[in-house]
């Protein structure tokens, strides 16, 4: 009975500590960083007025003009600000930030593994930190302790979400006129494949395989992913919508069952699976999609990074299952 | 080896002065010794010396290095400090701070409140540390509570116990972790030895459990000689062994259970540290228990260096570095001192 008394005199003195250091924190926190460089914001053209802005975590934050020194702390962060043509203005970027090729020259900040090199970061000066939804609550508390400007970017479920966000970049960084041309193109283009699928009456199921490690159970997405509104916006059907969680394990059993009448190989973008691997699988040789040739590579970064590319994943999607349409 | 001309913890101390002195150094933003100088002397309040236009490295010297560096000597302390009494305590060198399922448990609660994404308000980013330190501290009651045989604890029964609480714990935590794809990341740089927090409060809300801890085990030295006789004469030499046992299980676990909460899983420093200093210095645990404190601050120091300087701008889990670096080490003192010493 003793050491039980002394069990919970620990556990009750840890979390004393902890919530008074909590306390600590948070006061920390609250108080609003003043410092937002007022050095670099003199530079760019006379916009003298403070931009506010509320991001995605219902932070607010003010600019005192658009951003010219950014860290991006996502790929899909780093293709957007290049797209909407805030690439010279972006000073750092993640470890996986591979695209557009001119994101490669720039600084690496880290964030493969998920830990930042933060000496780097508060190297550079940002006067802007855009992060995303994969960022760590704790490096977003480790940025902000830092007197660092941090913008969260939501993260969108849909295309119009998607484009939402290329206008918020393009409010941050100063680049709106430019990007009001680009995401109405962008727009055009959907509404193009849109049209075209409203026409088609038999929808192809689609198995879409992001990695194959253990071929009788590959990955694959669910419903509520981009992966299965791409597949719907290209005019199909997922085979993984019957899965409980958004992404999952499925049982090469229920392959054979649904018998998909295409696969698109996800992990051909990093794992260089081809359509021939998948005909040696033991047990994949029946397979409809297999038998008919339906088995195609697809540009996994065009549906797992929410971004511009997303127009592209849709427009291959809609090509691959229909290529009628396209001719 | 005859060393005792030098005087080791003067040698140890040398060497951990050193280490943390290369941490607070070495980076991956280059600042000249001079300026890291300048900027140390500026924070005693008598002292006045100008760091104006050194913004940058002041923030990177006071709020990420100099902190990391304190979080990694107090990791690195903690862990090989509770390593040589869970050594002393099972009377095996296999034993390190993770036998009996600290790590495992700590794993499972923090990795728990991962997936959950539990948005406390009131615990705020505590919540992982905390869920983690709980995580710890039921394991290893559910495991001492399995083991107990009336007034009287078996270490074999204790280490059997903890082994299969540990894998339980281990295949629940995997599973969290493939049902919770978004938390994939920062569940495995945890689980491999990352800290999620940075600056000073990680530091400061550690210090207590880890300084009352090793302070505890500091005076436990002649003790954890004593019971290295087996139970039974130990206790025949006047040594509460049960009591010993107990207070050693305590003061170790929860030394480990802190350290693991803040700095994630780090495997290896707890096991190699003492070992080498037994090898080295001797199996005298009043002198083995101190002397693994130190090392193992400085062992971890040195692989934080490496973790942060191998792949710039990368950061790598430290946990990485300890295991890839630690087992080839090891291997090569036991090699050099095989014909020497028996355990």
């Amino acid at each position: 009975m003793k050491k039980n008394t002394i069990g919970l005199w620990l556990i009750l003195s840890f979390l004393t500590i902890f919530v008074l250091s909590a306390c600590g924190a948070e006061t920390a926190v609250s108080t609003p960083a003043p410092t937002v460089e007022p050095t670099v914001a003199a530079e760019p053209t006379a916009v003298a007025q403070t931009l506010t802005f509320t991001d995605g975590l219902g932070n607010t934050i003010e600019l005192a003009g658009p951003a010219q020194r950014i860290i991006s702390l996502a790929p899909s962060n780093t293709e957007i600000l290049f797209y909407v043509g805030a690439g010279d203005q972006v000073v750092g970027r993640d470890s996986v930030s591979d695209y557009p090729e001119a994101a490669l020259a720039v600084t690496d900040i880290g964030g493969g593994f998920g830990e930042l090199a933060m000496e780097t970061i508060i190297d550079l000066q940002p006067d802007l930190v855009l992060v995303a939804d994969i960022t760590a609550p704790e490096q977003i508390q480790a940025l902000t302790d830092v007197g660092l400007t941090i913008y969260a970017l939501p993260n969108p479920t849909t295309l119009p979400d998607m484009f939402a966000n290329l206008r918020t970049v393009a409010q941050l960084t100063g680049h709106e006129a430019e990007t009001e041309a680009l995401v109405s193109e962008l727009e055009g283009r959907v509404t193009a494949v849109s049209d075209k699928i409203a026409t088609v009456t038999e929808k192809p199921l689609v198995f879409y395989e992001i990695d194959s490690t253990d071929p009788n159970a590959p990955w694959t997405a669910g419903a509520g992913t981009f992966v299965d509104t791409l597949i719907n916006m290209g005019g199909g059907q997922n085979v993984g919508a019957v899965m409980a969680d958004a992404w999952g394990q499925i049982s090469v059993e229920e392959l054979l069952v649904q018998d998909p009448d295409v696969i698109l190989l996800g992990d051909y973008t990093w794992g260089g699976v081809t359509p021939e691997d998948v005909a040696a699988r033991e047990g994949w040789g029946g397979l409809t999609a297999v038998q008919n040739g339906s088995v195609y590579t697809f540009d996994d970064n065009t549906v797992s990074r929410p971004g511009p590319r997303m127009v592209d994943g849709v427009e291959a999607m809609a090509k691959t299952l229909h290529p009628e349409l396209f001719e | 080896m005859k060393h005792a001309r030098i005087s080791p913890y003067l040698l140890n101390g040398l060497l951990l002065a050193l280490a943390l002195l290369a941490s607070v150094a070495i980076g991956a933003v280059y600042i000249a010794p001079g300026t890291v100088l300048r900027i140390f002397l500026a924070q005693i309040p008598w002292v006045n010396v100008e760091t104006a236009g050194l913004e940058t490295a002041v923030t990177i010297i006071m709020q990420v290095r100099l902190p990391h560096t304190a979080l990694v000597v107090l990791t690195g302390a903690a862990l090989a400090g509770s390593g040589a009494a869970y050594q002393g305590l099972f009377r095996n060198p296999l034993a390190d701070p993770y036998l009996i399922g600290v790590a495992s448990g700590a794993g499972l609660g923090a990795v728990l409140a991962m997936s959950r994404q539990w948005p406390s308000d009131w615990l705020g980013l505590y919540t992982v540390p905390i869920a983690a330190f709980l995580g710890a501290v039921v394991t290893i009651v559910i495991v001492y509570n399995l083991a107990k045989t009336g007034p009287t604890l078996q270490t074999t029964t204790l280490i059997l116990a903890g082994v299969a609480v540990s894998s339980f714990a281990t295949a629940l935590t995997s599973f969290l972790m493939l049902r919770s794809n978004a938390e994939l990341r920062r569940a495995l740089g945890w689980l491999l030895g990352g800290s999620l927090l940075s600056g000073w409060t990680p530091v400061v809300a550690m210090l207590p459990y880890v300084t009352v801890g090793l302070l505890l085990l500091l005076t436990m030295g002649h003790a954890l000689n004593v019971l290295q006789f087996g139970d039974d004469q130990a206790e025949q030499m006047g040594l509460n062994v049960e009591r010993t046992k107990r207070l050693l299980l305590v003061a170790a676990s929860l030394t480990t259970a802190a350290a693991v909460a803040f700095s994630g899983i780090i495997g290896f420093v707890g096991l190699i540290v003492p070992h080498v200093m037994r090898l080295i210095w001797g199996p005298d645990y009043r002198r083995l228990t101190p002397l693994s404190i130190i090392g193992g601050g400085t062992l971890l120091l040195l692989a934080d260096i490496l973790a942060r300087v191998a792949l710039a701008p990368q950061v790598l889990p430290v946990g990485v570095v300890t295991a890839l670096g630690g087992a080839p080490f090891f291997l090569w003192i036991l090699y050099q001192a095989k014909s020497k010493v028996t355990w």
